[in-house]
C-alpha cells in the first residue's frame, strides 16, 4: 500500500473496491468485490471478462458514473468525482453516442463547447482530431451517413478533444464486424502511441485484450472479482500479423485459463 | 445509398396519387348526382360542387373575414398551447417525481370533449372585456390553448427524457451541469417530438377553434357560419364554409409537414 502510493507512475489506485446492488427480490447482489490494483500512467489496460463479471461496473466506478459501496479509488490523488470535474477522463461507449442533429465536426467540437472554448480553437482542434482518426473528409457529414466503425472513430476523436489523461473505453468495438474491429485495433494503438494516454479498455474478447494491452485484468463472475492480472509482453508496435505468432496464441490460452468459475 | 432517395420519391408519388384519384372520383360522383343517389339525398341538402364554388366566389369577402377570425383563434391557441405545453414538459422533466404524475393529469385534458369544455371556459371568461368580440376571442383562444397544450406537454416530455443510450453519461464525463445538458442534449433531442405533437395539435387547433365558435357569444368564424347557415337552411352557403374549413385544415397540415421536412431533413 505504502509502496504503491510512493510510486509516482501510479495514475489510478483501486483499493478494495466493491459494489453491492439491492436486487428486486430484496437480496444483495455482489457485482464487484475487493478489487485492488494500480494502473500506471500511459498504460494500456484491459478489463476482460464474461457478462456479469463487473467489468463495466468497475469502469463506471473509475469514471464517477457509479459510486462504489466499499473501498476507495484515487486518480492521481483525487477522488473520481474531482478527477471527472477536472476533466481528466474521456469515455468511449458501446455505441458511438453521436448526436444525430450535429455534423461530424460539430459532434467532435461538443466537449469544447461545454468548456466554453472559443469557436476558432474548437474548430482547429476538431480538425486535428478528425485528422488523427482519419476522417477529415467526413467532417460535414451527419452521423447516420457513416458506417458503425467510422462513427466509433468520431467518438474517439471527440473523446480526445479535452486532452484527457485517461481514456475509458467500454466495449467500444463490440458492435462492429471482425474486419472493421481489427483495423480499429491498429488505429487505436497508433493513436495511443501518439497521444500517450492511459487507456482502460473493457472487453469480453480475449484476443482483442491480448492484442491491445500491456496488462489484461481478468475478472470472474459470481461474485465479480479480479482473478488474474496477466502481463502482455508482446513487442510494440504491434501489427495485425502478430495474432498468428505462437507467442500470441500462448498468451491467449494463458488468459483463457485464468478464468474462474465460468 | 442510391436506392433510398428513389424509393422515397416513389413512396411520395404513391402517397399523393391515391388520395388525389379518390378525390377526383368523389367529386365526379358528386357533380353527376351519383353521390346523391347513393346517399339518398337531394341537391338542396348537398349542393353540387360547382354551385358551392360559385357561392364561395360570390361571398369571398365575407368568407375571408370569417376565415381570418377562425385562423386567428386557431393559431393563437396553437402557439400559446404549444409553448405552455413545452414549458410544462420542461418542468416535468426537471422534477420527474412530481412531473410525470402531473403530466398524466394534463394528458387527460385531451379526453375532455370540446363541447363540454367550451361552455365552462366561456363562463370563466365572461368578465375579461366589456366587448363581446374580445370576450369571445379570449374564450375561444383559451379552449384551443388547453387542447393543444395537452398533446405538446406529453410529447415534449418524451423528447426531453427519452435520450439516446449513454448520452447522459457522456454529458456527465464532460462535467456538464443541468443547464448545459438541457441546452446541448435534451432540447435538441426533443425537436422531432415537437413535430409529433404538432401533427396532432395543428388539425385539432382548427377543429377546436371551429367548434368553440358554436358556443361563443360573438357570431363570427367559419365554424359559426356553418352552424348559422344550417339553422336558416342555407345549405349551399353552409357547404361553402365546410369546404373552406377543409381547405384551411389541409393547408395548415401541408405547411407543417413541409416545415418538418425542412427542419428534420438532416436527421433522417
Amino acid at each position: 500500500m505504502l509502496e504503491t502510493t510512493e510510486n509516482r507512475n501510479v495514475e489510478i489506485m483501486l483499493d478494495n473496491v466493491g459494489m453491492t446492488y439491492d436486487a428486486a427480490d430484496g437480496k444483495k447482489v455482489q457485482a464487484l468485490t475487493n478489487v485492488t490494483m494500480d494502473i500506471h500512467k500511459g498504460e494500456f489496460i484491459s478489463l476482460l471478462g464474461p457478462s456479469g463479471c463487473g467489468k463495466t461496473t468497475l469502469l463506471r466506478i473509475i469514471a464517477d458514473l457509479l459510486q462504489p459501496t466499499s473501498g476507495k479509488v484515487l486518480v492521481s490523488g483525487d477522488s473520481p468525482r474531482e478527477a471527472r470535474l477536472k476533466r481528466k477522463y474521456a469515455m468511449v461507449f458501446q455505441s458511438a453516442t453521436l448526436y444525430d442533429w450535429r455534423t461530424v465536426i460539430k459532434n467532435v467540437e461538443l466537449p469544447l463547447e461545454i468548456t466554453h472554448e472559443s469557436k476558432s480553437e474548437r474548430r482547429q482542434r476538431a480538425i486535428k482530431m478528425l485528422d488523427l482518426v482519419g476522417l477529415s473528409e467526413f467532417s460535414d457529414h451527419y452521423p447516420r451517413q457513416l458506417s458503425g466503425g467510422m462513427q466509433q472513430r468520431v467518438g474517439i476523436a471527440r473523446a480526445l478533444m479535452l486532452q484527457p489523461e485517461i481514456l475509458l473505453m467500454d466495449e467500444p468495438f463490440s458492435a462492429l464486424d471482425e474486419f472493421t474491429r481489427e483495423k480499429l485495433h491498429v488505429d487505436l494503438l497508433k493513436i495511443w502511441r501518439k497521444t500517450n494516454k492511459t487507456i482502460i479498455f473493457v472487453t469480453h474478447n480475449i484476443s482483442e485484450s491480448v492484442f491491445l494491452s500491456d496488462k489484461v485484468c481478468v475478472l470472474s463472475p459470481h461474485p465479480g472479482r479480479l482473478s488474474a492480472v496477466i502481463d502482455i509482453d508482446l513487442p510494440r508496435p504491434r501489427h495485425m500479423e502478430i495474432r498468428d505468432t505462437p507467442e500470441f496464441t500462448a498468451l491467449v490460452s494463458k488468459v483463457r485459463n485464468s478464468f474462474e468459475g465460468v | 445509398m442510391s436506392a433510398r432517395p428513389n424509393s422515397k420519391r416513389r413512396n411520395a408519388v404513391q402517397s399523393a396519387v391515391l388520395p388525389l384519384a379518390f378525390g377526383a372520383v368523389l367529386v365526379t360522383a358528386w357533380q353527376t348526382g351519383l353521390l346523391h343517389k347513393l346517399l339518398n339525398t337531394d341537391e338542396y341538402v348537398l349542393p353540387y360542387p360547382t354551385r358551392i364554388l360559385t357561392i364561395i366566389g360570390e361571398n369571398s369577402d365575407k368568407i375571408m373575414e370569417n376565415v381570418w377570425a377562425s385562423l386567428e383563434v386557431a393559431l393563437l391557441g396553437l402557439v400559446f398551447g404549444s409553448i405552455l405545453g413545452y414549458l410544462i414538459a420542461v418542468f416535468a422533466a426537471a422534477f420527474t417525481k412530481i412531473g410525470s404524475g402531473s403530466l398524466t393529469i394534463i394528458s387527460s385534458f385531451n379526453a375532455i370533449p370540446i363541447v363540454a369544455l367550451a361552455p365552462v371556459i366561456i363562463n370563466w371568461t365572461k368578465d375579461v372585456s366589456p366587448e363581446a368580440e374580445v370576450r369571445s376571442t379570449v374564450a375561444k383562444v383559451v379552449i384551443v390553448t388547453i387542447v393543444c397544450m395537452a398533446s405538446m406537454s406529453v410529447n415534449a416530455y418524451r423528447g426531453l427524457t427519452e435520450l439516446p443510450a449513454f448520452s447522459q453519461d457522456l454529458m456527465k464525463t464532460y462535467g456538464a451541469g443541468r443547464i448545459t445538458e438541457f441546452a446541448k442534449l435534451r432540447l435538441p433531442n426533443s425537436v422531432p417530438y415537437i413535430f409529433t405533437a404538432l401533427r396532432v395539435s395543428v388539425p385539432v387547433s382548427i377543429i377546436s377553434a371551429l367548434v368553440s365558435e358554436y358556443f361563443a357569444e360573438y357570431v363570427i368564424g367559419v365554424g359559426r357560419q356553418i352552424r348559422e347557415n344550417i339553422l336558416i337552411a342555407q345549405y349551399s352557403t353552409a357547404w361553402a364554409y365546410i369546404i373552406v374549413a377543409c381547405v384551411i385544415g389541409i393547408a395548415m397540415y401541408v405547411l407543417l409537414i413541409a416545415a418538418e421536412a425542412l427542419v428534420l431533413k438532416k436527421r433522417r
